[in-house]
């Protein structure tokens, strides 16, 4: 690939929003690393491919398929040319996501407690006690710090104009770190010194940050409180994150069956005896934590274990019950939250939504659908969505027969066209659709923000769905210092 | 530390053991093999490391590059070289964060290898030995790896217990296969090259030489790979080394358990150093292996008991 004739091959979309190309020019962050590929061999990109494949097969950064009873190793699929964010762009995302987690923050424990912004109507009532992730257990009980989001994953769009937008606010359990630390990793090395000649700011603080703040939650005072991250185990498609980040906090990794409650504290079953646990940094969902109190039939968690959390005898990182934050048809409110509890402008914009439950919403949704993306208030990774524009007469029939059968379960968006990155794809550069997660990190000393986060990508020509359950890739995402 | 996470670290430990075991023998059975002028069989290998039935030890026995083919690929065998590195694999998965980094990545690149389909074709077309060198290559990474990597703590300690245990077993299961070929007579004379394979299968070969200058006697073979304490193969030796590790284990909190295991291995490692080929000779090498593999059985039954049991 030639790419001093780079412009004449690299599609323009006026209506996409790319990274890298400005209409008639590099942009000015992309300017180091457009000539360091401009002076490479033809095929060295492929050699740069291969090794970035090879780390990851041999560093075990891979998720397991099982397929008649045995494993195959597949690798989450990584384009190895880095998206850059400029210093003032973070700045801007930066704010806007510690304003709305400080607002998502407060909504957790008014809504768990006194319920002032249901009481003076700014949310509606019926939409909460109508979520499924609205936990009744919750209600009443005192978290440490009063924090509830310790760890977000909020999902950003650039349109056409380059305004970033919120997509969706994961508060649970959200994932894909593990990648934005070692997608770094192997840029380190398969473009050895283009990372400081480019002044990108490290992500490498992230597991001290975390660790830092799951310390502070024990509720003993002990010097060294026994902090562990729970994990469904090995078959779990996201066990190499959990691996690596509690290898990276050097903190133990347990699952359900090595914890026990008893008299109201938590326990691990060691080689010595029991130990008692004082913080949980879970990556199970709240439904599997307790059988005696969420799904019974759950072999994933502890019995007792909302009774010792209840009694503050343990710390639970992310709070049980945030589902009830980032339920799609609640995103709607959270530009309002931000003026009721914050009494602030939100900075960064929700993308326009409409709640199928509302007759109006409805009407115009079903004329319109070939124009929108309907989505499941409750469902992620990309599952149980409808993009109008591509879809068939008879899946938007199927669809909106779906949509009937209960409208509170459906919201619906113009499609957003998502900003572009060049991708190394068969050879050349090429244009594909990308989003952002930064991962905020919040703490008794307030949000912190590393400057990085996930980027994805929509690998398939013109998708726009960048979920790795779908097709999607990832990529390094450089914030600048400067 | 975690009982499950002892468990694993033992467990892996033990199918690595195994595996170099597995691939020595297999290197040497192959090697004998090629100097065989009656005709070798496979059937002794087949009926101590497989658990395959007498049907198909005699379909396969005389048949060299299947017996490979089947002990080191073959995924159905489930004592085959590539479900044992499966197995080590999946027990570290499931620690990757109580071992180095270095040593998952060791164990994961032996477990890619394995599975490679050009071994496959390899070992049906190549040179056995130089696949079998390869693999060997691999478990020496890993014990490298392990040894200068890990920190020295419980882990280690539940890690080298596993690897001694099991090398234990091999080591009494080694001579079992080739004595039972002789029917366990020690006075017999069979062919030098014999014994020089026993050894070479165990790395011992230049110590024999160093050591028993009468030649090649079964009783001095025999000598060596259970009562050489300067052997890191043979039985007393790993007994020791078992002995040694589980020492390091002892904590006031767990004292009782602690106890059970220390006497069960001290009982059979007192067993073992108090007696001599003497005493083997008197009581008949098989009867003697037999019954020192049911003292490693109970062994590893009470560590479980001890140590693994919350898992």
């Amino acid at each position: 690939m030639a790419l001093s004739d780079f412009f004449k091959q690299y599609p323009h979309d006026p209506l996409v929003w790319d990274e890298m190309c400005a209409p008639d020019n590099v942009r000015a962050q992309y300017q180091n690393v457009y000539e360091f590929l401009a002076s490479i061999p033809a095929d060295e990109l492929n050699r740069k491919e291969e090794l970035a494949r090879r780390l990851f097969m041999s560093q075990g950064i891979t998720f397991t398929v099982y397929s008649s009873g045995e494993g195959i190793e597949k690798i989450f699929p990584f384009d190895i040319i880095p998206r850059i964010i400029t210093a003032a762009e973070w700045k801007h995302v930066e704010l806007g996501i510690t304003q709305r987690l400080r607002a998502l923050n407060l909504f957790l424990k008014d809504v768990y407690h006194q319920q002032y912004i249901l009481k003076d109507g700014i949310v509606p009532v019926d939409l909460i006690y109508s979520c499924p992730h609205f936990l009744r257990e919750m209600q009443g009980v005192d978290v440490p710090y009063d924090i509830y989001i310790h760890i977000a994953g909020i999902d950003l769009i650039r349109d056409t104009d380059g305004t970033f937008y919120v997509l969706e606010d994961n508060l649970r359990t959200p994932s894909g770190v593990s990648y934005m630390i070692e997608n770094r990793e192997i840029t380190k090395r398969i473009f050895p010194d283009l990372i400081p000649k480019n002044h990108v700011q490290p992500v490498t603080q992230y597991p001290n940050i975390l660790l830092k703040n799951l310390m502070a939650l024990s509720p003993r005072n002990v010097s060294a409180p026994n902090v562990v991250l729970l994990t469904p185990g090995i078959y779990n498609s996201a066990y190499f994150e959990h691996t690596t980040l509690a290898r990276l906090m050097g903190i133990e990794l347990v699952e359900g069956r090595d914890l026990v409650v008893e008299n109201h504290c938590v326990y691990m079953k060691t080689t010595t005896g029991l130990q008692q646990v004082d913080v949980i940094y879970r990556r199970v969902d709240d439904d599997f934590l307790d059988p005696l109190v969420f799904n019974p039939e759950s072999t994933l968690g502890v019995s007792g274990l909302m009774s010792a959390y209840r009694r503050g005898n343990v710390a639970i990182v992310n709070a049980i019950g945030n589902g009830v934050a980032d339920d799609k048809a609640v995103y709607v409110y959270v530009p309002e939250m931000i003026r009721y509890y914050l009494n602030e402008e939100p900075i960064l914009k929700n993308v326009p939504t409409l709640h199928l439950a509302k007759p109006d919403d409805q009407q115009h949704v079903m004329a319109n659908i070939h124009k929108m993306v309907v989505k499941k208030t409750n469902e992620s990774g990309g599952y149980g969505m409808l993009m109008g524009h591509m879809a068939t007469d008879k899946e938007i029939e199927d669809y909106k027969r779906e949509i009937l059968k209960d409208p509170r379960q459906f919201i619906a968006q113009p499609v957003i066209n998502l900003s572009s990155a060049p991708c190394y794809i068969n050879g050349t550069l090429q244009p594909r659709r990308i989003d952002l997660r930064p991962f905020a990190l919040c703490g008794p000393g307030g949000i912190e923000i590393v400057p990085g986060g996930l980027t994805r990508v929509a690998l398939r020509e013109g998708s726009l769905v960048v979920n790795s359950s779908q097709g999607g890739g990832s990529k390094d995402t450089w914030v600048l210092a400067r | 530390m975690l009982s499950r996470v002892a468990d694993s670290l033992y467990w892996m430990s033990r199918y690595m053991e195994r595996t170099d075991g597995i691939l020595r023998m297999l290197r040497v059975n192959h090697y004998a093999s090629q100097d065989d002028r009656e005709g070798f069989t496979w059937q002794q290998v087949l009926k101590t490391f497989s658990s395959l039935d007498d049907g198909g030890i005699t379909d396969m026995e005389r048949n060299g590059r299947k017996v490979l083919e089947y002990m080191v690929v073959d995924r159905d065998n489930p004592s085959s070289v590539l479900n044992m590195v499966t197995k080590a694999r999946e027990n570290a998965r499931s620690v990757q964060d109580n071992i180095t980094k270095e040593l998952w990545q060791s164990l994961n690149e032996f477990y890619h290898v394995v599975r490679d389909e050009r071994l496959e074709y390899a070992l049906r077309v190549d040179d056995p030995m130089t696949v079998l060198d390869s693999l060997v290559r691999q478990c020496m990474l890993y014990y490298g790896v392990a040894d200068s990597t890990m920190f020295r703590g419980e882990g280690l300690g539940f890690m080298n217990i596993g690897k001694y245990l099991e090398r234990a077993i091999q080591s009494s299961d080694i001579l079992n296969v080739r004595f039972s070929d002789l029917s366990y007579d020690l006075e017999r004379p069979a062919d030098i090259t014999y014994w020089k394979y026993l050894l070479l299968s165990v790395s011992g070969y230049a110590l024999y030489l160093k050591r028993y200058r009468s030649g090649f006697e079964a009783r001095n073979v025999v000598d060596q790979v259970l009562f050489n304490v300067d052997f890191p193969r043979s039985v007393l030796y790993s007994l020791n080394q078992l002995h040694r590790y589980l020492g390091r284990l002892k904590d006031e909190q767990n004292i009782d358990d602690y106890n059970k295991v220390d006497f069960i291995i001290g009982k059979v490692r007192s067993k073992v150093q108090y007696s001599d080929v003497q005493t083997v000779t008197r009581v008949g090498l098989h009867n003697y292996l037999k019954e020192i593999n049911t003292d490693f059985y109970e062994i590893g039954k009470t560590l479980n008991s001890a140590y693994f049991a919350n898992s």
